[in-house]
């Protein structure tokens, strides 16, 4: 699988991480049941703190992307693909939002207010 | 021209010469003593033991070995013909070294066996020939490292690798990114045969630990199998990770030990198919190509180191990218 990282990006890194991952799932880098790289191996190519790392990780647990199982590691969770896409799209919205003064308060009083 | 056939026919005259001279030595050996040699000869000895416990009839013990070597080396010449030139070149080596010794073992172990009994009544009366096993034991080795040291020293100075293949192919990075490619392999079947083989090592330490019988086999029996296990766990899963750091390739299940390459340190990278057969079995193998880590035939990520010029390869699903990637880094690094 391929991990992009922007350097660029003014996220917090385990921000950019849980982003990174969840994209490579959406273009189905890794699929459903695939084994993610440990964290101490992320962590190291990227360079970037293991425990942030774990922080993104966990994140996207809590996103039902991914499943921590003892013994097998972190895995890709089944129907991950389609979620994943979702979720990529609703943090691309927030970000925008938060470019042009609108907070997630505002964002769901939108969706609310939608037909 | 004439040279270049030459080099193409030599070996194939030495190999049929080879082989049917060791053929016709192993055959004949029984022969050329024939009257001094009982009606059946004893071919079979228990290890530690004197007496044999097991005879042939004397034309038997003529043509047996020399049907297991006339078979041994058919299959050697035929596996070595099955591939295409390149991996021709790079089983050679293996062909000539098996040749070699196990022609100096069947011949040796015959002249054994007739040595053994040599100038007996009675096959019952042979004893083992342990110097002579010894020593063959010991000219095999030696033949085979012989074979090995000629065939890989011609195949140095000759780079195996075709030019056209030497130029990889260049993933692009964009402006102010980060990317980092992961793969790995695993074999379940190599998986399976360690953990085979860390039981009877586990069945012999509780054996040795509860006293069950003499610590002496015991110890003989959980050395080996421990250290196979370990070597063949070490070989069954395969991680390779290409960053800014280079290449990294974490053997086993727990990802150590770990052999690294900086990305300036790799000239090219490329991806190639090989087979087992190719490099000489599966695992961590050396042969003409270079070092290749074998878990499967297929594709393999193959890189060429910039200062000894050597190959590393290591067979991981989606090498194509991985390449793509390592060639890209090392065009930043160095350019």
């Amino acid at each position: 699988m391929l991990l992009r990282l922007d350097k660029r990006d003014t996220r917090p890194l385990h921000e950019q991480v849980a982003g990174a991952v969840r994209r490579a799932i959406a273009e189905g880098e890794c699929r459903p049941g695939d084994r993610l790289p440990s964290a101490r191996d992320l962590s190291q190519a990227l360079g970037v703190n293991v425990n942030t790392v774990l922080r993104g990780l966990r994140s996207l647990r809590d996103d039902g992307l991914l499943e921590f199982r003892r013994g097998r590691g972190v895995t890709v969770a089944e129907g991950a693909e389609q979620r994943s896409d979702l979720l990529e799209r609703v943090h691309a919205l927030v970000t925008e939002a938060a470019r042009l003064g609108y907070s997630r308060a505002d964002l769901v009083e939108m969706i609310r207010g939608m037909p | 021209m004439n040279s270049r056939r030459g080099t193409e026919r030599g070996p194939r005259w030495g190999t049929v010469a080879w082989t049917a001279g060791t053929a016709a030595l192993i055959a004949a050996l029984p022969w050329a003593a024939s009257g001094r040699l009982p009606d059946r000869l004893a071919t079979h000895w228990n290890f530690g033991r004197s007496e044999p416990d097991s005879s042939m009839p004397f034309w038997a013990a003529s043509v047996f070995p020399a049907l297991i070597w006339v078979i041994l080396a058919a299959g050697v010449v035929l596996t070595l013909r099955r591939g295409g030139e390149a991996s021709r070149a790079a089983a050679r080596p293996w062909a000539v070294t098996a040749l070699l010794s196990g022609g100096v073992l069947l011949a040796g172990a015959q002249a054994s066996v007739v040595r053994a009994n040599l100038d007996r009544a009675d096959w019952h009366q042979a004893s083992q020939p342990t110097p002579w096993l010894v020593a063959t034991l010991v000219a095999t080795v030696a033949a085979g490292a012989a074979g090995w040291l000629v065939t890989t020293r011609g195949q140095a100075t000759a780079a195996p690798v075709p030019p056209e293949h030497r130029e990889g192919p260049i993933l692009r990075i964009p402006e102010g990114q980060r990317l980092v490619w992961f793969s790995r392999t695993i074999n379940p079947w190599l998986q399976a045969l360690a953990a085979l083989m860390g039981l009877v090592a586990v069945a012999a330490v509780i054996a040795l630990v509860s006293g069950l019988a003499d610590s002496g086999p015991l110890w003989a029996l959980f050395a080996p199998f421990a250290f196979a296990s370990i070597a063949v766990a070490g070989c069954a899963a395969v991680q390779a990770r290409v960053s800014e750091r280079g290449l990294e390739v974490a053997f086993g299940p727990l990802g150590w030990p770990v052999r690294r390459w900086a990305a300036a340190d790799i000239e090219s990278a490329r991806t190639e198919h090989r087979t087992p057969a190719q490099v000489g079995g599966w695992g961590y193998r050396l042969s003409g190509l270079g070092t290749t880590v074998m878990l499967r035939s297929g594709e393999c990520l193959v890189i060429r180191t910039r200062g000894k010029r050597k190959e590393f390869a290591v067979s991981v699903d989606d090498a194509e990218r991985g390449a793509a990637l390592l060639n890209a880094l090392g065009s930043t690094q160095s350019g």
